[in-house]
């Protein structure tokens, strides 16, 4: 093999210091005091974040509960296009599509049915990636709990964009 | 705990709610983590998130001691019969907590070897979307079954109604 | 990855094997020695390719099968080899028939065949003759059927009631020793809080101490193989994530440089130093989760908090990156998913400055303490020789001596630029794995600052649109990136035909990703060479004689991750 630059930590073998045991329970004690004063005395770097009354802020990034975008006279940009659902690995997205009444080159198709079950979604954010319209982005609200299976399955009213897009917690999205 | 004619007694009713007090405020959870869930939760007990102050102090790994089965992780076919076991053997009232996509509905391992949810075989109270969920996000879960346990519409109450 | 050997040209070394006029020997795309054998040639190829001293492979990396219905022997045997000492990489391909899948064990030759040979008699059903025990490993006894053979259907389950679990035979044989006391066979595990994660052994105790173990895995067989195979290229990127879940970046560099060295493309110079910068922080986080497990199993429960202190500030950096804290899915084939933020630099050099902190807090609690070096000193000791015969590689092995790191040895993404130490120790035990852990954390701490000082500017993911997606603003306005993002999301990366190993240094050890394309869209075969996997086979062996709690401690040191063992 050729050679590598390695270093060698091997430790001696215990001497009496080690052996005697006071050196290491005073040492630890030191340590594990330091950090109970300041956590007690100085409360400055308590490392709990007291959630639910705290919250910790996630980066702009992150890969969240999904949001179906809207034109701005209310309309989805959604043009069931099916990339989303062809690109998601756990096959989560079920679209049917219908042709839009008032169509156009650009917006050709709706969806009639967007549904993503977000107890089989991992969250990888491929579906966002996949979409040409920019109209699936994902949010940063993270904290879901369900009671049923089905209540998981959520459709275009719950994913819908409801009022402008600066007042979402927006997540992961196509570019920033 | 009701009357013939229907009400429940003043008695009656405040020693259900102060059960379900004691009760939902002392969960102490039976993790059983298999996979990347696990380490969620491990964080989640950690200090940064502290389990521990909702009362899910004694994180116990024996069915025997604790009330809330965390099932962290994918569940596969070869291990079904393990849990079923271990969600016997915990006393009751018990709760389960089916934390992850995979726990709850087998994730995007749609296969030959993993359990599509782990209600199949047994019933779970609170699922929690992600993958791997976020602390906070069990935490809400946590949250959400005390709720559950406070109005007595736990899968354990409506076994035993 | 410099792959500069075209594909097909004779081999130098070929003159060397004995009888080398009827074999085929090549030099793959991959740097590979390839030769196709006969299974009645194979042992004694596999032989002159360990005793020889021009090839002198020590070490046996992976064993897999592969199933191609429409060629006329219908399954494949690939054994891949390597030597520390020449550097050489050897492919063995074995063609089988399907009427009669059988091959001789290369048990006897190295040891670490043990579990790689079970794993394909169990998904592919071919047969290795004089093999031990061969029985079905990953997945259970009441599994029916080779599940990686191409037509057995994906989502095809078979029940398994509890009377029908695996119990070994010796359990039931009487105790050779009928004089002294009776000896119990006890289970420990699968859900155990010292096994992490799914792992069973049953374990013959005279008293404390195990006289006989044997293990049983596969309880988080996820088929991570076969979802390969129904899904994408780019879409098996999160697969990859949940492999080895507490690093989870290093599997999806792993394998998008896998996959980069088929397609001949490579990722930019800045995606390259990123993808450097997050290994190290993936690494630092294994190895904190490892040492603080290993801490806990031995009683040391305050270690555990300390250290997933910076991996919550880690997670804070991958979150800011990726999106995700722990399955990141941020590699991508070709570079990386996006461009870092623009407080990166800031974010790391904060952590550089706290993470040595807290190893130093543990550093001062642990290693020095008499306890601690009463309970790991002289326990699981494996020498180098033991540990090269059972394919050990990684932190475990380079505690018994043995400096192998792929970083070094074989450099990839730039390694070579760096300066940077290799921790060895010479004892063998679970205290030397501590401290080649620990001292691998301060290692990448060093690699990390060198790398952030260098960070060069400049695109994260490729411009070649076979194998990335083009940018959103172009898909949005430009008609041709709006047409290549439809063929690459509808049809995949069309990955030119053939067949490559690739292999990085993850956080246990080698790991391997061998890839076969057929030319479509969706990987033919992908086969994952796991660190662990090759570790824990040797588990069993080094428990005779033990106690209990020096198994709970032996087996947290090895670090075994289920995700990554069981895939």
């Amino acid at each position: 093999m050729k050679s590598v630059a390695t270093i060698n930590v091997d430790r001696p073998r215990m001497g009496f210091g080690e052996w005697i045991y006071l050196g290491p329970i005073l040492k630890g004690l030191a340590v594990t005091l330091r950090h109970f004063l300041r956590n007690l005395l100085g409360q400055r770097d308590v490392a709990t974040i007291q959630y639910p009354e705290e919250v910790r802020q996630y980066s702009e990034r992150m890969r969240g509960r999904h949001i179906l975008t809207t034109k701005d006279d209310g309309s989805l940009r959604c043009v069931a296009c099916y990339m989303c659902e062809t690109a998601c690995p756990a096959d989560c997205i079920t679209i049917v599509a219908e042709e839009d009444p008032e169509a156009t080159v650009e917006w050709e198709k709706l969806p009639v049915k967007f549904e993503i079950d977000l107890l089989r979604c991992v969250f990888c954010g491929f579906c966002v990636d996949a979409c040409p319209k920019q109209a699936l982005i994902m949010s940063r609200k993270h904290e879901m709990v369900f009671t049923t299976r089905d209540e998981a399955i959520v459709g275009i009213d719950e994913l819908k964009q409801k009022g402008p897009i600066e007042d979402e917690d927006l997540g992961y999205r196509p570019y920033y | 705990m009701r009357q013939p004619d229907g009400s429940s007694a003043l008695l009656t009713t405040k020693l259900a709610t102060m059960l379900a007090w004691a009760r939902k405020n002392s969960l102490w959870p039976l993790p059983f983590g298999t996979a990347c869930c696990a380490i969620e939760f491990m964080s989640t007990v950690s200090s940064h998130y502290d389990l521990a102050r909702f009362g899910a102090e004694v994180v116990r790994f024996s069915p025997r001691q604790s009330d809330m089965m965390i099932v962290a992780g994918t569940i596969t076919d070869k291990m079904a019969p393990v849990v079923k076991r271990i969600y016997d053997q915990m006393a009751e009232p018990k709760y389960v907590v089916s934390m992850g996509a995979c726990a709850c509905t087998g994730g995007f391992y749609r296969a030959y070897h993993v359990v599509q949810g782990v209600d199949e075989f047994i019933p779970v109270d609170v699922y929690v979307p992600g993958c791997p969920p976020t602390p906070e996000a069990l935490i809400e879960g946590v949250l959400k079954l005390q709720e559950l346990i406070q109005r007595g519409e736990t899968q354990y109450d409506r076994l035993n109604a | 990855m410099t792959v500069s050997t075209p594909s097909t040209l004779p081999n130098p070394l070929a003159k060397f094997l004995p009888g080398h006029e009827e074999l085929v020997i090549i030099t793959a795309a991959d740097g590979f020695t390839e030769i196709t054998a006969d299974r009645s040639r194979v042992i004694e190829v596999l032989r002159a390719l360990r005793d020889r001293p021009e090839f002198d492979c020590n070490l046996l990396l992976d064993i897999c099968g592969v199933d191609y219905p429409e060629h006329e022997q219908r399954f494949e045997v690939v054994y891949h080899l390597t030597s520390l000492d020449k550097g050489h990489r050897v492919r063995v391909r074995v063609p089988v028939n399907e009427d009669d899948p059988r091959v001789p064990t290369a048990y006897g030759l190295w040891k670490a065949a043990d579990w790689f040979e079970r794993e394909a008699w169990d998904l592919m059903g071919i047969r290795f003759d004089g093999h031990p025990n061969l029985r079905r490993l990953l997945t259970h006894e009441a599994f029916q059927g080779h599940a990686l053979r191409k037509d057995y259907d994906p989502e095809k389950r078979w029940v398994l009631t509890e009377d029908e679990t695996f119990v070994p035979d010796w359990v039931n044989e009487p105790d050779d020793d009928e004089a002294q006391f009776e000896t119990q066979v006890i289970n420990i595990g699968p859900s155990h809080p010292a096994t992490h994660g799914t792992l069973r052994i049953v374990a013959r105790l005279d008293g404390e101490v195990i006289t006989r173990a044997e293990c049983e895995i596969g309880y988080l067989h996820r088929c991570f193989e076969k979802m390969s195979e129904t899904h994408g290229w780019s879409e098996v990127i999160p697969y990859t994530d949940r492999l080895n879940y507490c690093s989870s970046m290093i599997n999806g560099v792993g394998y998008a440089l896998g996959v980069e060295q088929m397609l001949g493309i490579e990722a930019p110079p800045r995606a390259q130093v990123v993808r450097v910068i997050l290994s190290e922080f993936s690494r630092i986080m294994d190895h904190a989760v490892c040492l603080g497990a290993t801490l806990v199993d031995v009683g040391a429960l305050t270690n555990f908090w300390y250290f997933f202190q910076p991996r919550e500030e880690i997670y804070t950096l991958l979150e800011s990156c990726a999106g995700g804290r722990l399955t990141v899915s941020y590699a991508r084939i070709g570079g990386l998913a996006a461009d870092v933020p623009d407080d990166f630099e800031e974010q790391v050099r904060y952590l550089l400055g706290r993470i040595p902190k807290f190893i130093d807090d543990v550093d001062k609690l642990v290693t020095t303490n008499r306890i601690f070096r009463g309970r790991t000193e002289g326990v699981g000791a494996l020498s180098a020789e033991e540990a090269l015969a059972w394919g050990w590689t990684g932190p475990c092995l380079r505690a018994s001596g043995v400096p192998y790191d792929l970083r070094r040895a074989r450099p990839y993404l730039g390694y070579e630029n760096y300066e940077f130490d290799v921790p060895i120790a010479s004892t063998g035990d679970c205290y030397a794995r501590y401290l080649v852990r620990l001292e691998e954390m301060r290692q990448s701490l060093r690699i990390i600052e060198q790398a952030i000082g260098n960070l060069p500017d400049g695109p994260v993911i490729t411009d070649n649109h076979h194998a990335a997606l083009p940018p959103k603003p172009k898909v949005y306005s430009e008609m041709e990136a709006l047409i290549w993002h439809f063929k690459l999301i509808y049809e995949g990366i069309k990955v030119p035909t053939g067949a490559s190993y690739t292999a990085t240094e993850g956080a246990n050890g080698e790991l391997g990703y061998y890839l076969v394309s057929d030319g479509t869209g969706k990987p033919y075969r992908v086969k994952v060479r796991p660190p662990c996997f090759a570790i824990f086979q040797a588990y069993p062996h080094m428990l005779e004689g033990h106690l209990m709690s020096d198994a709970v401690a032996i087996l947290s040191s090895l670090n075994i991750i289920a995700g990554e063992l069981d895939r």
